[in-house]
């Protein structure tokens, strides 16, 4: 163990030493989350393959052209596996430029108990480049670098961090959904002012502070392809120690921009224009970088290469991207049409159909197979007559007879599927069954640092559906939505999100900033109506949270009244109308009329000492009457939540029966409203009797 | 006729009272020209044969009438008066001309100073059929100390903050700090379509505009609009993402909203010409993009567009304050071939004027006089043993023997006594400066003394 712990405890290096310094790299070899369950419970998904190499192996191999002569590995789930892969590979070799040193610990969580680690165990000493185990690359990083140090030795140790971007326009396929950020930037000094997720955000807000650095330029960017690279400086790891509540860099990230003017550290941006780099996050990236790779978007890492220096995997390259391992056997009338990376011994039989797809090694694959965006691992066996479409098939796995794969479905290790059968769309099917996480999931951490073995004899017992898997299948289905758990871990299923924005949404947007717009521009007055609208609706809201007090509500309404110079009527039927639209505003128009009143009704019991305050007269309960009229009018839809309403309306006493009765006879302006007195009268009347008792005769009128 | 040229010209340079307390800011002489005579020439330079002038009756008298404010033009001018006190803003005064407006217009402000190539905007117009494009500046620092004020820079101006896409030409953002109580707020969908956006906030605008004859009609509907930057500009550039101004369709519905309902405001923009099917097709054939990294349409399909042409070097003043006023003063000579000296002033053989000064009309300066980057006005006196150095003085002025006058605006028709010492100072129009030794008096409201050393010596 180490004697230093906390921070500070690196000596100042003089110019010289630095550059004379090793460049350190740490690569984290762990996702700490469970995206890649069920495949990631058999294998790390750091030793995934990827065009037939585990990913960690590409990771590695940009550290070293970069120029990383020293490494440190962190791994914790399957760390063993880990650590067999990289000591045959070509790294742990003594002629390796690039020195890996291979760190494990069972305890790591995060990204922050890695860094923590780094700086307990005083490891680096210099500016290092951090980097995942599944980040695919081929940035030369040397210019960021440069930049970076430059910064470093202009203002003294403000610039912490520089993270590295790939310019890419929004929709690219290797962007990432999820990881989709916006960033404001100074334009000249690249300064990151301003970092967000903009996942599921119609606006985007930029707080003031930022603009206020002496700069007059600055640029606004939702091009930019995150590559998960970062050059830190050795604070970082002493910053995420300071913190001890920093779990990832994007924790980081936001920590030191919030706090900048309190300690003065800076994150900064390097934006390269050619190069490649993604993290493989989720299905659909590594869907995206696979097909990349065998397009050879990530030169000079490519399949032929032979990059990791192992005997047997070279392959041959030919037109149309077709790769060919060795013992490579092509049935009569097969096509490889474009886009196939096949590994050594495998053999295909006739008339098969293949294009977009990476197949293993030792695998076999039948007669008439169709095979289009297959991602398929080693030692598969295919029969005849299969398809699969934008599939991941791991190692092991067998497909029987005449199945259909949809799109994004995935079988992981060792299942067997069929024969005569389609899997719909998403479906995963694995031989661990799905509750058997569950049942470990007791401690609750977010890293994959299970053990699978003991409670294998459990799921051994339950037998395999045939119906889901086939006759002769074996594997269990895993459903989509296994975490909703957590609201960040909500879009985190398999493949990530679909690529397709919401257009409808979108346009919504601008069509209520339209009707904004438009009221805005046509008068003031309605202008200070609708201002006491969002005024009063704000007041509800604080009201709720903070839970104050009626009274004080009324107060804080009085007050709005006379600041926007509102007439008491208006008070009333403004009032109504934001309480009743009060479950849309917070939980969107697409409310059913159960989840309407389900959510409505107990508001307003909540708020009646409020409605009471102004309803008094017998004008005021008319008032008041028509405005929800005028609301339900409005959300036709919604029309029979209007008799629950009135009825706990009356029930609160809010409302006076007579008021109710005088304004039901009362003539309905138009013809819309006559209708929905019509629609409304008979249940409101037998429910009135029902439920109170003086309920008079005066209703037989009607 | 493809533009016609519109020159705002009846603000009242309430920035500038001390200035325009007896002149009308149009008349204000810079480079011994008035102030109009810029933008009028600018106008002229590219070849409009005719301009609409919108103005004051006391402006439409002075120019009539008074020969110092002879405006050296070819161009026709169609005069506009609007009546002082009615308080109309720049949207106003184009309504009111509405019936004169024929194609689109390119509107200046009477105060621009600039040498900026106007074809840059206007083809940024013509190019991407816009419906507004306009021209902006780097801010420039003004250098020069300005009389009464203190310290140098007045702080607490509000920037305004202006997104341009990242070919620098599409305006995407307008807002003024003041209005940002919330920060910056931008919508998604304007990030997709442009996913970079440079946001500037050094800019300084010239009020300098080509719009669409659509938006002048625009206006005519909608009377709530006032002014042209402050209202009209931020609600055009916002309109640019807004779905019903990019949908034909929806177009189409409240076309006909609008016929069945006359009363009714007209709040869309019709951007349709006579060629718009043309110009449609034309988009359709061509393979031509405004934009690279993803497949949707050129503009996206909007059918409202606005343009800014940011001008990196050159002169764009706007005369608005004092300080710009000065400023403008040291920098006009540059903008034209005249002779420094005019040839009928009599300037004695025995002084001093350094090249960047200018002497205007019949002024008769007599010997051992040293004027130094000044401008002095038509029909001044200026007596033995003066010096000026860095002021402006205007028409009609006398300046007595030995004054000393540094850094200071003399206002027309003043006089300075015999040697007074004025430096920084502010001296109004017809004032009398006292003769005597070292004192500097003025008007004390319209003269503001601004030095580190005390003058006043009563």
């Amino acid at each position: 163990p180490h004697p230093s712990t906390g921070g500070g405890g690196i000596a100042p290096l003089t110019e010289q030493e630095e550059e004379e310094q090793p460049l350190q790299a740490v690569l984290v070899a762990d996702s700490f989350n469970r995206r890649f369950f069920p495949i990631s419970k058999d294998q790390p998904r750091a030793l995934l393959p990827l065009g037939n190499v585990a990913m960690i192996d590409y990771t590695l191999e940009f550290l070293t052209s970069t120029g990383v002569q020293e490494t440190f590995v962190f791994c914790c789930w399957m760390s063993n596996k880990i650590k067999d892969h990289l000591l045959k590979s070509k790294w742990c070799r003594p002629t390796s430029p690039n020195v890996v040193h291979i760190i494990t610990s069972d305890l790591y969580r995060s990204l922050g108990d890695v860094l923590r680690d780094v700086d307990a165990k005083n490891l680096v000493r210099n500016d290092f480049i951090l980097v995942y185990g599944d980040v695919v690359s081929n940035i030369d990083v040397s210019q960021a670098l440069q930049e970076h140090r430059h910064r470093r030795k202009v203002d003294k140790n403000i610039s912490v961090m520089t993270m590295v971007f790939k310019e890419s326009s929004p929709g690219h396929k290797s962007r990432c959904e999820e990881d989709d950020v916006i960033v404001a930037m100074d334009s000249k000094s690249k300064r990151v002012l301003h970092y967000q997720k903009t996942q599921g955000l119609k606006k985007l807000q930029f707080p003031m502070n930022i603009f206020q650095h002496g700069s007059d330029e600055f640029e606004i960017r939702h091009d930019l392809l995150d590559c998960h690279i970062s050059i830190c400086s050795p604070q970082v790891a002493e910053l995420f120690t300071d913190n001890f509540d920093y779990q990832t860099r994007n924790d980081f990230v936001r920590g030191i921009l919030v706090n900048e003017e309190i300690l003065g550290n800076q994150i900064h941006l390097y934006v390269t224009q050619d190069g490649y780099g993604a993290r493989v996050s989720n299905l659909q990236m590594y869907d995206s970088v696979s097909s990349d790779m065998v397009r050879r978007w990530v030169y000079p890492l490519t399949p032929e290469a032979n990059f990791t220096d192992q005997q047997g995997q070279g392959c041959t390259h030919s037109r149309h991207n077709v790769y060919r391992g060795a013992e490579v056997s092509l049935g009569h009338g097969s096509q490889m049409e474009e886009n196939v990376l096949i590994g050594r011994d495998t053999s295909i039989g006739a008339n098969c159909h293949i294009s977009n797809s990476v197949i293993g090694n030792n695998c076999t694959i039948g007669d008439n197979v169709v095979l289009d965006r297959a991602h398929m691992w080693n030692n598969v066996h295919i029969s005849s007559n299969v398809e699969i479409h934008q599939s991941v098939v791991c190692d092991g796995a067998v497909v029987k007879e005449a199945v259909h794969l949809n799109k994004q479905c995935v079988l992981a290790y060792n299942v067997v599927i069929g024969p005569n059968l389609s899997l719909p769309d998403g479906t995963v099917v694995s031989m661990h069954h799905p509750e058997e996480e569950e049942e470990d999931d007791d401690d609750e951490f977010l890293s994959d640092d299970q053990e699978v073995g003991h409670s294998k004899d459990k799921t051994r017992q339950k037998a395999f559906n045939p119906a889901e898997v086939g006759p002769e299948g074996k594997g269990y289905i895993w459903k989509a939505s296994m975490n909703d758990t957590e609201d960040e871990e909500l879009a985190q299923c398999l493949w990530g999100l679909v690529l397709n924005p919401d257009p409808e949404s979108d346009s919504e947007s601008e069509a209520s900033e339209e009707s904004q717009d438009r009221s805005r521009s046509v008068s003031p007055e309605i202008d200070d109506v609708n201002a006491f609208q969002l005024e009063v609706l704000g007041t509800l809201q604080r009201g709720l949270e903070e839970n104050i007090v009626c009274d004080n509500l009324v107060l804080e309404i009085n007050s709005l009244k006379y600041a926007y110079n509102i007439t008491l009527k208006e008070v009333m039927q403004i009032l109504t109308r934001v309480v009743l639209e009060y479950p849309f505003q917070q939980q969107g128009t697409q409310l059913t009329t159960l989840q309407y009143t389900g959510s409505l009704l107990p508001l307003l019991k909540t708020w009646s000492p409020v409605f009471k305050n102004y309803i008094k007269r017998a004008q005021d309960h008319l008032d008041c009457l028509s405005a929800v009229e005028e609301l339900f009018l409005e959300q036709d839809t919604h029309q029979t939540a209007m008799v629950k309403v009135l009825m706990k309306m009356y029930q609160l006493e809010i409302l006076e029966e007579e008021a109710i009765l005088k304004w039901f006879s009362t003539g309905a302006t138009n013809d819309k409203s006559r209708q929905l007195r019509k629609n409304q009268g008979k249940q409101r009347m037998s429910l009135q009797r029902k439920e109170s008792e003086e309920d008079e005769s005066s209703e037989e009128g009607e | 006729m493809e533009l016609q040229a519109v020159l705002m010209a009846a603000g009242g340079g309430s920035r500038m009272m001390d200035l325009t307390y007896n002149t009308p800011k149009p008349l204000l002489p810079v480079g011994n020209k008035p102030l109009i005579w810029y933008p009028l020439n600018l106008l002229e330079r590219v070849g409009f044969e005719e301009v609409i002038v919108i103005t004051t009756k006391e402006v439409q008298k002075m120019i009539s009438t008074d020969p110092k404010v002879k405006l050296d033009v070819k161009m026709k001018l169609d005069l506009v008066c609007i009546q002082e006190d009615a308080d109309m803003g720049t949207a106003d005064a184009l309504r009111h001309i509405q019936q004169k407006v024929k194609t689109d217009v390119l509107v200046v402000s009477c105060d621009l100073i600039t040498d900026a190539a106007l074809h840059e905007v206007v083809d940024l117009f013509r190019a991407h059929n816009a419906t507004l494009s306009m021209l902006m500046s780097k801010a420039h620092e003004f250098t020069e100390t300005v009389p009464g004020q203190k310290g140098k820079k007045k702080t607490g101006e509000q920037r305004d903050f202006v997104g341009v896409d990242d070919t620098g030409k599409r305006l995407l953002f307008m807002a003024n700090e003041a209005d940002l109580d919330e920060g910056v707020v931008i919508r998604k969908s304007i990030m997709r379509k442009h996913p970079r956006m440079h946001i500037k906030t050094g800019l300084v605008d010239a009020h300098l505009y080509c719009l669409k004859k659509s938006v002048v009609d625009f206006l005519a509907d909608n009377k709530s609009i006032s002014s042209i930057r402050g209202e009209l500009v931020p609600y055009l550039v916002r309109k640019q993402f807004s779905k019903s101004t990019n949908s034909p369709k929806v177009i189409d519905e409240t076309h006909q909203n609008l016929k069945k309902n006359d009363s009714n405001v007209n709040l869309e923009i019709q951007i349709s010409s006579r060629d718009e099917e043309l110009l449609h097709l034309t988009q359709e054939r061509s393979c031509w993009n405004d934009h690279r990294g993803d497949m949707s349409d050129a503009y996206h399909g909007g059918r409202l567009r606005c343009y800014v042409h940011i001008m990196d070097e050159g002169i764009c003043y706007r005369v608005n304050t004092l300080a710009a006023y000065i400023e403008a003063n040291r920098l006009a000579p540059k903008l034209f071939d005249e002779p420094a000296v005019h040839p009928s002033a009599v300037v004695s053989e025995r002084c001093l004027i350094g090249a960047d000064s200018i002497i205007g009309a019949s002024c008769q300066i007599s010997d051992k006089t040293s004027i130094k980057r000044s401008t002095i006005g038509v029909s001044t006196t200026v007596r033995e043993k003066v010096k000026v150095t860095n002021s402006i003085i205007m028409h009609g002025v006398t300046i007595e023997e030995g004054c000393n006058i540094q850094g200071s605006v003399i206002c027309s028709n003043a006089v300075i006594g015999r040697g007074a010492d004025i430096k920084y100072c502010l001296v109004g129009s017809a004032q009398r400066i006292e003769p005597d030794g070292e004192h500097t008096t003025a008007s004390p409201h319209l003269a503001i003394t601004h030095s580190p050393t005390p003058l006043y010596s009563n």
